[in-house]
Order: C-alpha cells, then sequence, then structure tokens
C-alpha cells in the first residue's frame, strides 16, 4: 500500500500520524486570497510532484493524480511488481474520488471568468474524475476495467470494494484500487464553510462538545491480488480483504440514516463470513459533526447490540482531515497499521462522553490490543453507505 | 446589508421573513410557538435559513451556537435576534 496525505509521504508516515496521535491539521496556505472565516485544514503541504514523477507526466498530473501515482508507486514497489512488466488485460484500476481534479477546474474557472483568459488546453484530462484512474492504467500497463468511483465520502471504499469483487467473480486477478481528493481551494472550502459543517477550532469525533469536521487531502493506493495468484509469484499479502458491503438509505440528500449504515455493515460481516463477535476494532467514519457521529453510533449499536460500549471505535479523521473521496482509502492504510501492530489508534481531541454517542472512543491514546478482524465505514452525502471488512493474513 | 438602527419587532418580522423563504414555509405557520419539527425544518433548512440570515445582516453566526438546538420558532428567533442586536451593538 502507498499514501500521500497531510501526515507526508509513505503509507507509514500516515500509520504513525495516526497511531501516535500527532495531528496534521493547521493554517491552509492558498493560491489566492481566502475570504472565509475558517482557515484550517489537513492540507497536503510541501508535496514535491517533480521528485516523484516524470518531468513529461506533470502537465498531465492535477494534484489528485500525483499524489495518487506516487502512492500507487509505493503500494506497486511493496507488492514486488514493477513497472517494467505491464499488468496486463486482467488487472484493473479503479480510483475513487469525489470531485476530480478541482485545482484544475477551479484554476480554469478563475483563468476564464476571472481574468478573461483560456485555460490551458490539458484543463480536461487533468479535471476528469476518471483522470487518476487513466493514470494509473497507463503508468502500469494494466488493460482490464478501469474508471473512477464518484460516490462522495463513500467513493474511495467502494473503489476498493468493486475492485475485490470483480477478483472474487473471476473477471480480473489484480486491481490496482485506491482514492485521492484535494478540494482544498478558495471556492470549495467556502462552500463547505456555508454548509456549516466545519469546525472553526477543533474537531473531536464522538466526544461532548464537538463542533464540526476538518476537510483533508491526499490519496493512498492498494494491489489487491487473488489468493493464488499472488501466491503463486511468492507474494505476501499485508492483510486479507475479506468483506465489502454497500447500501444507499434513499431517504435523504444530506441526513444520515442508520438502519442504512447499519445495512451496510452487516452487508460487509456477510461478505466476509464474519460475525460481528469477530470485529476486534472499528475505524468509523466519525466526521465530528454533530449529526454524523450520533447516527453512526445508532447504527453501530443495531450490529453490535451490548458489546458496543466495550468495542474500541475510533475516528482518526482529527489527524488527517475528513478526505471526502480518499478517506475510506486513508483510513484502510490506518486500519491496516492497527491489524499489523495490534493497535488501536486513538480519536484525539476527545474531551468527555456524549451519551448520544455510547461508543469506546478510544479517547485521546492508542491502545494496545489483540486486532485480528477490523471493520472500517464510510458515509456519504445522499446516503451512499461503504464498508470493508480486513482480516489478519494468516500463514499459508 | 442592513444599517438602520435595529427595531426589535421589525427584527423579527425580518428573521420570519427569511424564514418563510428560506424554509419554503406558509407565514401563517410561522408562529412562535411552531415547533421546528412541525414546520418540517430539517438540519439543511435551518442551514439556508442561518445563511440567509447572515447574508442580511452581514453577520457571522458560528456553527456551536444555541442556532441549531432551538426547537421552536421563538427560541430560534430569539436566538438569532440577541445574536444580531449583540453583533450590531
Amino acid at each position: 500500500m502507498g499514501a500521500v496525505s497531510a501526515a507526508g509521504i509513505g503509507a507509514d508516515a500516515l500509520w504513525r500520524a495516526a497511531r501516535d496521535g500527532r495531528s496534521c491539521v493547521g493554517e491552509t496556505q492558498f493560491n489566492r486570497p481566502y475570504r472565509g472565516r475558517i482557515k484550517i485544514s489537513a492540507q497536503v503541504q510541501g508535496f514535491d510532484a517533480a521528485a516523484h514523477l516524470e518531468e513529461a507526466l506533470l502537465p498531465f498530473c492535477d494534484p489528485v493524480t500525483a499524489y495518487l501515482l506516487t502512492a500507487a508507486d509505493e503500494a506497486m514497489a511493496q507488492a514486488g511488481l514493477s513497472r517494467a512488466e505491464p499488468m496486463g488485460p486482467r488487472t484493473a484500476s479503479i480510483i475513487g474520488t469525489g470531485a476530480g481534479g478541482m485545482h484544475t477546474i477551479e484554476d480554469g474557472m478563475y483563468l476564464g471568468m476571472v481574468e478573461q483568459g483560456r485555460p490551458p488546453p490539458l484543463t480536461v484530462p487533468r479535471g476528469i474524475c476518471s483522470s487518476p484512474p487513466s493514470n494509473v492504467s497507463i503508468r502500469y500497463g494494466a488493460m482490464g476495467p478501469c474508471f473512477a468511483v464518484a460516490s462522495a465520502c463513500s467513493s474511495a471504499t467502494q473503489a476498493i470494494g468493486i475492485g475485490a469483487h470483480l477478483i472474487r467473480s473471476g473477471l480480473v486477478d489484480r486491481a490496482i484500487v485506491g482514492g485521492t481528493e484535494d478540494t482544498i481551494t478558495n471556492c470549495v472550502m467556502l462552500a463547505w464553510e456555508a454548509l456549516r459543517v466545519l469546525t472553526p477550532d477543533v474537531c473531536r469525533p464522538f466526544s461532548k462538545g464537538r463542533n464540526g469536521m476538518i476537510l483533508g487531502a491526499g490519496a493512498a493506493a492498494f494491489i489487491l491480488e487473488a489468493e493464488e495468484v499472488a501466491r503463486a509469484r511468492g507474494a505476501w499479502p499485508l492483510v486479507e480483504l475479506a468483506g465489502y458491503g454497500t447500501t444507499a438509505d434513499a431517504r435523504d440528500q444530506v441526513r444520515p440514516d442508520a438502519a442504512g449504515a447499519a445495512a451496510c455493515m452487516r452487508q460487509a460481516l456477510d461478505d466476509a463470513g464474519v460475525s460481528a463477535d469477530e470485529i476486534d476494532y472499528v475505524n468509523a467514519h466519525g466526521t465530528g459533526t454533530t449529526v454524523n457521529d450520533i447516527s453512526e453510533s445508532e447504527a453501530l449499536g443495531m450490529i453490535f447490540g451490548k458489546r458496543l460500549a466495550q468495542l474500541p471505535v475510533s475516528s482518526t479523521k482529527p489527524i488527517h482531515g475528513h478526505g471526502l473521496g480518499a478517506a475510506g482509502a486513508l483510513e484502510l492504510v490506518i486500519t491496516i497499521g492497527a491489524i499489523r501492530e495490534n493497535v488501536a489508534p486513538p480519536t484525539i481531541n476527545w474531551r468527555e462522553p456524549d451519551e448520544k454517542c455510547p461508543v469506546d472512543a478510544v479517547p485521546n491514546e492508542a491502545r494496545p490490543m489483540q486486532i485480528r478482524t477490523a471493520l472500517s465505514n464510510s458515509f456519504a452525502f445522499g446516503g451512499i453507505n461503504a464498508a470493508l471488512v480486513v482480516r489478519r493474513a494468516e500463514a499459508a | 446589508m442592513e444599517t438602520k438602527a435595529l427595531d426589535q419587532t421589525e427584527l423579527v418580522n425580518q428573521i420570519i421573513d427569511v424564514i418563510v423563504k428560506e424554509g419554503m414555509i406558509d407565514r401563517e405557520k410561522v408562529t412562535l410557538d411552531a415547533t421546528i419539527e412541525s414546520l418540517d425544518l430539517k438540519s439543511i433548512d435551518i442551514v439556508m435559513i442561518l445563511t440567509a440570515i447572515e447574508d442580511k445582516f452581514d453577520v457571522y453566526i458560528p456553527m456551536d451556537g444555541p442556532f441549531h438546538e432551538a426547537k421552536d420558532i421563538k427560541s430560534l428567533i430569539d436566538a438569532i435576534a440577541a445574536y444580531i442586536i449583540k453583533e450590531k451593538s
């Protein structure tokens, strides 16, 4: 696996920040003067695309594509795969992104409408949501199914889950999956502020006194492989991606529905063939908004019942921000880290229990514990729910 | 933007105007004792109302104030009016 995030470059940097409870939130750097009131975010800062990608490729890369390819290179190298050998027709490229190349789009609009100029000719291929997956397919010669999944905050989790199901169906042997997002631009930050879900100060999921979320950015990529294909080439998996569930609330555009989220988690557990009792840790969607955390707690209660109060459920979003279309990928990196190191990462900034969120949020301090099987949740506007179950890889 | 001195009754009427328009509800239903729930005002409607109030009165309404906890029209209007008066004084 690989990642680029507010924690820096590399999956390990992201996992360590989450495990150590080190927030990567700071003052946002904008390219143009910013009139908004809320200026904090978990931005990817100091990322130099030219240090990771070929010069000729850079004009085609919005930041979301540059992050993703950097993360995918890391994942490919870790998986022992080389660009020298094209992946061929049985490898899929499926990447989640909520908004695609938003920096490119916003820059193009500014140029066209404010400065009466002409957007650069590569504005369209850079800005489209399918630019990240198509660049993956080109980079690694992956000629199988290639598409973007755009389901807002569930994008990456769906992309990863669909990749696993394509492999399971026998359609492909391997899938390069993940998510990427960077909407930390003037207009999108203003739009989120207008929606009144951003915290002006501190993101504290599941805690009393929480007042909103922090926007994040970044990308994470994974190489999924059929077990026998991985084994045949002598590769050893980081974890087993055991189950995937996805449902729609079919109710409200912005208000989450606990029943829909619970149905999704149930589906993921059933898909993995595990019972709720086997889940050792949940990486929550946990945005830190008043509404999400209540609804998610209620949904978790529907699945875990009386066990909920003892089940470690943490949100790592105060660390890396809400990565929107990349969120599920960034959080899968952390969930895999939790399984591999047997540590539940903390929900930082947590102050005191909220009776409406009766979960064990792993407050403020990481908790060493046996973690064999974990659940990672993503819930999106429009009522789109997605969840993954990952399990420790057992020796063959 | 409002620049004249704010009269309490006038202010309340202006706030009701915004609630009627942004909440897309009949004016006669917006009585002081009407509950937010009975008017079917959802969280997104409150967001639309507060944003319109910001634009109309040129104030910034923080998201962690009492506005989001109001259960009826009276407490919503009281919270908004008190805040505007404080900001404009």
